[in-house]
C-alpha cells in the first residue's frame, strides 16, 4: 500500500523502458548510472596522466639533468630525453591543472555524484538527464583541448596551474598550447557548471518522500554544497579565463602591465582576485565530497550512528558560506593593503573552526564503535589523518607573519598534497572500493585492496612530508633546478629520497589498476544487494548494480542514515542496522505515521 | 529547450464543455517547478559571471588615473539610451507572451514572442551601429583597459542577447496553434530575457552613464 | 669578487641574520608545538579506539550533551588559545615591523634601494651622494645587493614584465614585484655575510635561476663601496642609454 506522497513521486517519475540500441546505452546515455562510470573512466585515465607528470617531476629532482627512462625516449627525443627549463614548466603546469580538473573533479564529482544522487536520495535520474549527457560530452571536449595542448611547437601551457598573468599572457608565454589550456578551463568550467545545476536542482526536488534535510546522507551533504559553489564560482573563474582569452588574441589589456602596457595597462593582480574567489572554493569543492563520504563510510564500518550529525551539516555549511571569504590568503605577497589582508587572515582562522568540528566528530563516531576493517574503512581512517596533517599545516600559512617566510616554498605545496591530492584523492578510492559492488555488480578483491592501501598511506604521507620538510627549509616550489641556490643544496638527500618514495608510491597504484580490472573482466563474485549490510537507500532499496529505473517503487523514507546497533532495532529484526525505508514490523509505517503527522 | 514536450497543459482541451475555462490557469506540476528551480540556479550561475566581469571592470577603472582616459573617443549616450528602451519593450513583450501562453492562447503567444525576437534583433543591430561608430572614431580593444572593458562587457552581453533572441524565434515558430508549445518553455526563456535586460540595464548604467 | 653564501645545514629554518626575523621563527615554533600537541592527542584516541573498540557492540549514541560539548569546548580551546595567540602576534609583527616601512624609512642611516626584478636577475639602484634616484650618480648593481649591518633597509621593488618575488631566507622576508605597480619590503640585518636572495613566483623558464647574492657589509665598507661606485657611475653615465635609465622617483605611499 502506497502513500499519497510516494504516489505523487511514482507519478511525476514515470518508469521508462530502457534503452536498446548500442550508441544509447553506452555511448549517448542519458542514465545517471552510466554517465556516471563514462566520468570515471575518462577521470582514472587521467590521473594516470597527472601521476606520470608528476613522476617526471620527482625525476628531475632526484637526477636533476638525467635522460628519463622510457618516457624521454618517447617524449623528449630532441633534448637527449633530458627534460629542460621550458618544458619543466609545462610539467607541472599541466600536473596541477590535470589533477585538479580533469582527475579527482571527475571523479569524486562526476561519477559520485552522478551515481549516488539520485539512488541516495531515492529518485530515478537526475532532474535533468540530458543535460547531465550534455555536461559528460563538454568535459571529454575540455580534456581533448588539453591533449591538444601538447602537440603544439611551443608546448603547452607553462605559467602553472594559477596563470598568473604576464606571465601567462601572449607575452609571457606565447603559443597555442596555452591558449588551448585556458580555453580547456573554460570548457570544463562550462561542464562542471552544467553538472552543478542538475545536482543542485535534484537535491531540492527529487528526495523520496520522508527524506528530510537532515535525514540526508552525508555524503549528499558533501556533493549538494559543493554543487552550490560549483554553481557560484566555477563561473568567476569562466569570466578570468575569458579575459585571459581576450588579453591573448584580441589584444585587450585586462592583465597586461609593464613594458607591454597601453595606456597604463590593466592589473595582473586583478586576475589573482578572479582567480582565487574561484581557487579558494574550489578546494573546498573538492574537500566537501570526501568529508561527506567519511561521513556516511565512518558510521558504516564503525557500526554507530554519527556522532552529532546536525553539527556535521552546520559546519560543512559555514565553510560553504566562508569559503569565497579567505580567498585572500593566497595574496598575502602582492602588496595588498594591510587592513585587507588582516580581514582575510582573520576568517581563514576561522574557518579552522567547523573543520574542526567535522574532523572531531568522525573521530567520536569511531570511539566505542564496532569497527571492521574493510578495506573501504582503512582508506576512510587514511584520510582523516592526512586531512588532520593537512589541515594543521594551513594553520602557518593562513598567518601572515609565517607566511612572509612560507609562501611559495614546498611548505604550501606540502600543505596542499595533505589536503587535496591526499584527502580528496584517499577519500576518492576509499569512494571507489566502497560502492564499486554498486556500480559494477562485483567486489574487489580484499587482499589486493589492502596492499593497495598500505603503499598508497605510507607512500603518501612520506612523499608529502618530505615536501614539508622540504618547505620549512626555504625551498621554493617550482624550480626546474632547486640546487641553483647555496640554501637548498642540503636538501639533496631529502629531495632524492622523497623521489624514491613518490615512485614506489605510484608502483603502488598498478595493484589497484590491475584489481579493478581483473574484477570487472576477470572471473569475480558477484555482489550482493548489500554487501556491506549498511543502511542508505542505494544498498538497502535496489539491486548490485541498480537496474535502469533505479527503484521498482520510490522508497519511502523513515529514519535517517546512520541507525545503526539501536537495541530496539535488534530486538525487532536480529540485525544491527535498520535501512531508511524499512518499516520495522510493529511500527506504524509511513502513512499512518504522516496522517498523525 | 527546458521544458519542450507535447504535453497539453490548458485544461480548456480537456474539458471543453465548460464555458470560458480557458481563462483560467492549470496548477504548476511538478516537472515545472523542478525546470523552474533549475533555471533559477542558472541564471544565479550567469549572474555570478557577469558580476565577476563587472568586478574586473570595477578594478580596471579605479586603478586607472583618468577615467574616461583623455585621449580616447567618447562613448555615445542616445543609441545605447534608445537601446534601453528596446530591450526593455522586448521584455514587455516577453511577459505579455507568458500571459498568454499561460491562458492557452497560442497564437497570441506566438506574436508577442516573435515581437520580442525581433525587437532583441533591432538591439543588436543597434549595438552593431555603435560598435561601427567607435571604431571609425579610433577605439580599439588594443588601445588599453578603457576599451578592453567596453568591447569585452558589450560583446558578451550581445552574445546573450542572441542567443536569447534566436530561442525566442525559435519558441514563436513552435508556439503557433494549433499544436503550441509548453508554457514552462515559454516562462523559462522569458526568465532569461529579462535576465539579459537587466544585464543591460546595469551595463549602461555602469559603462555609459557614469 | 665572487659571493659565497654559507650553505644550510640542511634541515629546518636557514639561520637567521635579521633584527626581526625571531618573530617569525617564535610564531612557527609555536605552531608546531601546538599543531604537535593536537595531533598527538587526537592519533592517541584514534589509535585506542582502533585496538579496543573492535569486538563487541558498538554504543547507540548520536551525540550526548557531554560528547557535543566536548567538541565545542576542544574547538573553541584551539580558536581562541591557537589561533587566537597567531593572529593577535601577527597584527602587531606586521604593524610594527614587517610592514612598518614609515618608521624604517624615518630611522637614522636607513638606505633606500629600488629593485627592478626582470627575466632572469634583479637589478638595483642606489640613490648616491645627493639622496635623488634618477640622477647620474646612481649606482646600479645586478644581482648584487649591499647593504650597512645594523641599519633599515627599505626597498621598493617593480618589475617591467612579469611578477616575480624578492625572498630572503636567512632574514624571513618576501614580497611580490607585479609590473605596473611599486610593493616594498623592509629588513634589517644584524649579522655581516653573504646571504641568498631568491626569486619566490613563478617567471618563465629561468625562474630557478633568478638568484642574486645580498651581502651585508660593516658600516665603513659599506660607505665606501657605495662612494667608489658612485663615483665610477657618474664617469660612465651615459646620457642616451635609455634602457639603462630604469628608475622612478622615490614613491611616497604615507602621506
Amino acid at each position: 500500500m502506497s502513500t499519497s506522497a510516494q504516489a505523487l513521486a511514482e507519478a511525476a517519475q514515470p518508469i521508462h523502458p530502457p534503452p536498446t540500441s548500442f550508441w544509447r546505452q553506452y555511448v549517448f546515455s542519458i542514465d545517471h548510472k552510466m554517465i556516471a562510470k563514462q566520468f570515471l573512466w575518462a577521470g582514472l585515465l587521467f590521473l594516470l596522466v597527472g601521476g606520470t607528470l608528476a613522476m617526471l617531476i620527482r625525476w628531475q629532482w632526484a637526477y636533476p639533468y638525467r635522460p628519463v627512462p622510457v618516457i624521454g625516449q618517447l617524449f623528449l627525443r630532441e633534448n637527449g630525453g633530458v627534460i629542460g627549463p621550458a618544458t619543466y614548466q609545462q610539467i607541472f603546469t599541466t600536473h596541477g591543472l590535470i589533477m585538479i580538473f580533469f582527475a579527482v573533479t571527475p571523479v569524486l564529482i562526476g561519477c559520485f555524484g552522478n551515481f549516488l544522487i539520485p539512488l541516495m536520495i531515492g529518485a530515478r535520474d537526475m532532474a535533468f538527464p540530458k543535460l547531465n549527457m550534455y555536461s559528460f560530452w563538454t568535459f571529454l571536449l575540455s580534456q581533448l583541448l588539453v591533449l591538444a595542448s601538447f602537440l603544439s611547437d611551443l608546448g603547452s601551457a607553462g605559467a602553472g596551474w594559477t596563470t598568473y598573468p604576464p606571465l601567462s599572457t601572449n607575452v609571457g608565454t606565447p603559443g597555442v598550447g596555452q591558449t588551448l589550456v585556458v580555453a580547456a578551463i573554460f570548457v570544463t568550467g562550462v561542464s562542471s557548471t552544467m553538472g552543478a545545476i542538475n545536482y543542485v536542482t535534484t537535491v531540492i526536488r527529487m528526495r523520496a518522500p520522508g527524506m528530510g534535510y537532515m535525514r540526508l546522507p552525508l555524503t549528499m551533504w558533501g556533493l549538494w554544497l559543493t554543487a552550490i559553489l560549483n554553481a557560484l564560482f566555477v563561473p568567476v573563474l569562466g569570466s578570468a579565463a575569458l579575459l585571459l582569452l581576450l588579453d591573448r588574441n584580441f589584444g585587450t589589456q585586462f592583465f597586461v602591465a609593464g613594458a607591454s602596457a597601453v595606456r597604463g595597462g590593466g592589473d595582473p593582480i586583478l586576475f589573482q582576485h578572479l582567480f582565487w574567489i574561484f581557487g579558494h572554493p574550489e578546494v573546498y569543492i573538492l574537500i566537501l565530497p570526501a568529508w561527506g563520504i567519511l561521513g556516511d563510510v565512518i558510521p558504516f564500518f564503525a557500526r554507530k550512528p554519527h556522532h552529532w550529525y546536525k553539527g556535521t551539516v552546520w559546519s560543512m555549511v559555514i565553510v560553504t558560506v566562508l569559503s569565497a571569504m579567505v580567498y585572500g590568503h593566497h595574496m598575502f605577497m602582492t602588496g595588498m593593503s594591510p587592513l585587507l589582508g588582516e580581514g582575510f587572515m582573520l576568517f581563514t582562522l576561522l574557518i579552522s573552526a567547523p573543520s574542526m568540528v567535522v574532523v572531531l566528530n568522525w573521530v567520536l563516531t569511531l570511539w566505542r564503535g564496532s569497527i571492521r576493517f574493510d578495506t573501504p574503512m582503512l582508506f576512510a581512517l587514511a584520510t582523516v589523518f592526512v586531512f588532520g596533517v593537512g589541515g594543521l599545516t594551513g594553520l602557518f600559512l593562513a598567518d601572515i607573519s609565517m607566511d612572509l617566510y612560507l609562501h611559495d616554498t614546498m611548505f604550501v605545496v606540502g600543505h596542499f598534497h595533505f589536503t587535496m591530492a591526499a584527502a580528496s584523492f584517499i577519500a576518492a578510492m576509499t569512494g571507489v572500493y566502497f560502492w564499486f559492488p554498486k556500480i559494477f555488480g562485483r567486489k574487489l578483491d580484499e587482499r589486493l585492496g589492502k596492499a593497495h592501501f598500505w603503499f598508497t598511506f605510507v607512500g603518501i604521507t612520506l612523499v608529502f612530508g618530505g615536501q614539508l620538510l622540504a618547505g620549512y627549509a626555504g625551498q621554493q616550489r617550482r624550480l626546474f633546478d632547486p640546487f641553483q641556490y647555496t640554501f637548498i643544496h642540503g636538501l639533496r638527500g631529502l629531495n632524492r629520497w622523497t623521489s624514491f618514495f613518490a615512485f614506489a608510491l605510484f608502483a603502488g597504484q598498478f595493484i589497484f589498476v590491475w584489481n579493478f580490472f581483473r574484477t570487472l573482466f576477470g572471473k569475480a563474485v558477484r555482489a550482493g544487494e548489500n554487501p556491506w549490510q549498511v543502511t542508505t537507500l542505494e544498498w538497502t532499496a535496489t539491486g548490485s548494480p541498480p537496474p535502469f529505473h533505479n527503484f521498482d517503487r520510490i522508497p519511502e523514507v523513515v529514519r535517517g542514515p546512520h541507525e545503526f546497533s539501536n537495541p530496539e532495532v535488534r530486538r525487532l529484526t536480529g540485525r544491527d542496522f535498520a535501512g531508511q525505508s524499512e518499516v520495522l514490523p510493529g511500527s506504524a509505517g509511513p502513512a499512518l505515521a504522516a496522517a498523525r503527522g | 529547450m527546458p521544458g519542450t514536450n507535447l504535453r497539453r497543459d490548458t485544461l480548456a482541451e480537456t474539458v471543453p464543455e465548460v464555458p470560458n475555462l480557458h481563462r483560467y490557469r492549470l496548477r504548476r506540476t511538478e516537472g515545472e517547478v523542478t525546470s523552474y528551480v533549475g533555471m533559477i540556479i542558472f541564471l544565479g550561475s550567469w549572474a555570478m559571471m557577469f558580476a565577476a566581469l563587472f568586478f574586473a571592470y570595477a578594478v580596471v577603472r579605479l586603478r586607472a588615473p583618468m577615467w574616461p582616459p583623455p585621449d580616447q573617443p567618447a562613448l555615445p549616450i542616445l543609441v545605447p539610451g534608445l537601446n534601453t528602451v528596446v530591450i526593455a519593450a522586448s521584455s514587455g513583450a516577453v511577459v505579455l507572451a507568458v500571459h498568454a501562453q499561460a491562458l492557452g492562447r497560442h497564437r497570441r503567444a506566438s506574436i508577442w514572442l516573435g515581437v520580442a525576437a525581433g525587437l532583441g534583433a533591432l538591439f543588436l543591430g543597434l549595438q552593431i551601429l555603435v560598435w561601427v561608430g567607435v571604431w571609425r572614431a579610433g577605439l580599439l580593444p588594443s588601445g588599453g583597459p578603457y576599451p578592453s572593458a567596453f568591447y569585452a562587457l558589450t560583446a558578451f552581453h550581445a552574445l546573450h542577447v542572441l542567443v536569447g533572441l534566436a530561442a525566442l524565434g525559435v519558441l514563436a515558430i513552435h508556439a503557433r496553434p494549433p499544436r503550441g508549445t509548453t508554457r514552462s518553455a515559454v516562462r523559462l526563456w522569458g526568465m532569461f530575457w529579462h535576465f539579459v535586460g537587466a544585464v543591460w540595464l546595469a551595463l549602461y548604467v555602469a559603462v555609459y552613464l557614469v | 669578487m665572487t659571493a659565497a653564501p654559507l650553505p644550510e645545514r640542511g634541515y629546518g629554518l636557514p639561520h637567521d641574520v635579521s633584527v626581526d626575523g625571531f618573530r617569525v621563527d617564535e610564531l612557527i615554533h609555536f605552531t608546531m608545538a601546538a599543531i604537535t600537541v593536537i595531533f598527538v592527542v587526537v592519533a592517541a584516541a584514534l589509535i585506542w579506539s582502533f585496538v579496543k573498540h573492535r569486538r563487541g557492540p558498538a554504543l547507540y549514541s548520536h551525540g550526548t550533551r557531554g560528547s557535543i560539548g566536548l567538541v565545542v569546548g576542544a574547538v573553541a580551546l584551539v580558536l581562541f588559545g591557537v589561533d587566537g595567540n597567531l593572529f593577535v602576534h601577527t597584527l602587531g609583527d606586521m604593524h610594527e615591523y614587517f610592514w612598518n616601512f614609515k618608521r624604517a624609512e624615518a630611522a637614522e642611516g636607513a638606505v633606500r634601494i629600488e629593485i627592478n626584478a626582470h627575466q632572469w636577475s634583479w637589478d638595483a639602484r642606489y640613490p648616491g651622494a645627493d639622496g635623488r634616484f634618477g640622477t647620474p650618480d646612481d649606482v646600479i648593481t645586478t644581482d648584487d645587493i649591499r647593504v650597512p649591518v645594523g641599519a633599515p633597509v627599505v626597498v621598493q621593488l617593480a618589475s617591467t614584465d612579469v611578477i616575480h618575488s624578492m625572498y630572503l631566507p636567512n632574514l624571513r622576508v618576501k614580497q611580490d614585484a607585479v609590473p605596473g605597480t611599486i610593493t616594498r619590503l623592509t629588513f634589517q640585518a644584524k649579522v655581516p655575510g653573504e646571504y641568498e636572495i631568491a626569486c619566490a613566483q613563478h617567471c618563465g623558464p629561468n625562474h630557478y635561476k633568478m638568484r642574486a647574492v645580498l651581502t651585508v657589509l660593516a658600516p665603513d665598507a659599506f660607505r665606501n663601496w657605495l662612494a667608489d661606485a658612485a663615483e665610477d657611475a657618474r664617469r660612465a653615465y651615459d646620457p642616451e642609454d635609455k634602457e639603462a635609465h630604469w628608475g622612478w622617483e622615490w614613491r611616497r605611499f604615507e602621506p
